[in-house]
């Protein structure tokens, strides 16, 4: 399944990358280390090209990742009946955890590193119809 | 018998009578001080007989050292003036006395036939003048030897006593306070928040614990406010300084907080990088047999830096009261009981019995997360150090504890293989500190204990003997 990733980390993405791929987690993989570039793609994207999964990271330079969600707000109805998006971050504040938990945009928050067991889980979420919405 | 006479005679027998029954001393003396009568008070007074005492001079009976004082006032009294004096005297034979003394002249035809000495016993009443005399001395004393700021508010909001702290702190002279309404020597802004404390103190009669900003002077005060039936009894301390110190530390400690959040964050992304590689890394190894030693022993460092790090952030959210919830009155009972739940596993393939006694309807108020950690905590390090003689048994315990603040007490005490209490020290509850050599733990648990305990107001006391047992006692609000 279509899958971007939002990470000003090169080696995250690296790793990513790898990790959904030998999972064959993902037919295609968008890679974006800013979140400005990110958030232009898809609020350009015919929703067939939407993703089905979003994975964001929170500290980054520029826009993080919070900024990032309250920028896409206005695109919201549109993404969320395609895509879910998942919070990745190796931040372990208790106060993120909690933000992650109220932003309805946000399926939910994922501690760095992403692992197999994990990735099984998402696909299993983004496998039901419809995405957020259907839930 | 003419009527004169008798007069005369009346007032003589009068004279007679007063000078024979009065309780007093009384001698008359000539000019060199020779007793020439006296009077059955002062026989008994110095023991003597009437025989023994008259025609000798009154400084027979007198201490060396005083002699010269009678002597003097006795010439006054001859010079034809009542003269008045106390003295702090020993007669001879007699017990030592404080007498109040009272010479008046005779006059006869015009000339001083001698004087009368009237010596009136006072040795209670000045006793008890300079008990008073004493005990007000005394809390001078005190009051001028304690460090603290002291004044008296009468009901009238009036100065009635200030010690010379009071006049320092206050840059005040005595003058410009004693007998004034506190109104006139301050402005109403700047009494405030003393007075609202003030009136809650005369209104509920319980003393009053406060901090202020006291503006004329730029001074942080602690004052103490005990009410009385005379009014207010006041006093304060400069604790400017221990605030600057505090807020410095504050903020300091805000910082390093706030450094240590930013490290623990920073380090954590490459972190997470490191153990996704390395999981790769080893699902690739079969491919090379000979890295996989390597590989695990590199995934264990790994981890145990994430370890840390996690400790880490434990600790900060704890400190950060940002993350801090209001505290609000949690059932001990639930709480304890979901812990014991949650643990029944490990505590039953070791065999092990909690048994819980606390009062259903016992709350404490603090965080919810915290109460379950500390019992948590608590209970898995009973588990983890029982002993290998015996089936564990831990018992808690929880009480209402009698005190001014409400409190709850409760115990947690267990039978297992315990700790040397003597060697372990303050230790117990510091962080990485560890008193157990098997099985393994990262020292962690108590620290977090402790750190939480505090966090919600409490305290926690430990008590231990190796191969008997540990208890806890913990105090919470």
């Amino acid at each position: 399944m279509h899958t971007v990733l939002i990470d000003d980390d090169s080696t995250s993405i690296f790793l990513m990358r790898l990790l959904l791929q030998r999972e064959e987690f993902a037919d295609s993989i968008t890679a974006f280390q800013s979140a400005q570039e990110a958030l232009g793609y898809l609020q350009q994207a015919p929703p067939a090209h939407l993703p089905k999964v979003i994975l964001l990271d929170l500290n980054m330079p520029v826009m993080n990742g919070w900024e990032f969600l309250e920028a896409l707000q206005p695109a919201a109805p549109q993404v969320l009946s395609h895509t879910r998006i998942y919070i990745l971050t190796s931040s372990l504040a208790q106060t993120d955890m909690t933000r992650a938990e109220q932003n309805p945009l946000v399926t939910r928050l994922i501690h760095k590193p992403l692992d197999k067991l994990e990735l099984q889980l998402i696909r299993a979420e983004a496998e039901q119809e419809g995405g957020v919405g259907a839930m | 018998m003419n009527r004169g006479v008798r007069q005369l005679l009346e007032g003589k027998e009068r004279f007679r009578s007063l000078f024979e029954h009065n309780p007093d001393l009384i001698l008359f003396q000539d000019a060199a001080g020779v007793i020439l009568d006296a009077n059955p008070a002062f026989l008994e007074a110095v023991r003597r007989t009437r025989a023994e005492v008259l025609d000798r001079p009154f400084r027979d009976f007198l201490p060396p050292d005083k002699a010269p004082l009678f002597q003097e006032k006795l010439a006054e009294a001859f010079r034809g003036t009542k003269v008045v004096f106390e003295v702090s005297v020993q007669l001879l034979g007699a017990e030592p006395r404080v007498l109040h003394v009272t010479k008046v002249p005779l006059w006869v035809n015009g000339q001083i036939a001698g004087v009368h000495m009237i010596a009136q016993d006072i040795t209670t009443e000045a006793t008890s003048r300079a008990i008073i005399e004493q005990q007000a001395k005394r809390l001078h004393t005190v009051f001028e030897s304690i460090t603290d700021a002291f004044f008296l508010l009468d009901k009238h909001w009036t100065f009635s006593f200030i010690n010379s702290e009071v006049e320092r702190l206050l840059g005040l002279g005595r003058e410009q306070l004693l007998g004034r309404i506190i109104w006139q020597v301050f402005k109403n802004e700047d009494l405030n928040q003393f007075y609202r404390q003030c009136r809650h103190a005369v209104a509920t009669g319980q003393a009053v614990h406060f901090e202020a900003f006291f503006e004329p002077r730029q001074l942080w005060l602690e004052i103490k406010v005990f009410p009385s039936q005379e009014g207010l009894s006041v006093y304060f301390t400069d604790i400017t300084d221990k605030v600057k110190a505090h807020e410095q530390l504050y903020r300091q400690n805000k910082d390093l907080q706030q450094f240590a959040y930013i490290v623990s964050h920073n380090l954590r992304a490459p972190l997470t990088n490191m153990l996704g590689l390395l999981d790769l890394l080893v699902a690739q190894a079969g491919n090379a047999p000979e890295y996989a030693p390597l590989l695990s022993h590199l995934q264990l460092s790994t981890q145990q830096l994430d370890t840390v790090l996690h400790d880490m952030n434990t600790i900060l959210s704890i400190r950060d009261k940002q993350e801090v919830s209001e505290p609000e009155p949690v059932p001990l009972a639930e709480a304890v009981a979901q812990v014991v739940a949650n643990l029944q596993d490990l505590l039953e393939q070791c065999g092990g019995q909690v048994y819980c006694a606390i009062a259903p309807g016992l709350c404490v108020r603090g965080n919810r997360a915290y109460l379950y950690s500390i019992f948590f905590n608590l209970l898995s390090n009973a588990i983890k150090y029982r002993s290998e003689h015996r089936p564990l048994r831990v018992d808690i315990t929880a009480v209402a504890a009698v005190g001014p603040e409400p409190a709850v007490q409760v115990v947690v005490a267990d039978n297992g293989s315990g700790f040397d209490a003597q060697k372990a020290g303050p230790d117990i509850f510091r962080l990485y500190k560890r008193f157990h050599t098997q099985p393994g733990g990262r020292g962690l648990g108590l620290y977090l204990v402790k750190t939480h305990v505090e966090a919600m107001g409490g305290h926690i006391s430990v008590h231990s003997e190796v191969e008997v047992g540990t208890r806890f006692v913990l105090r919470l609000p």
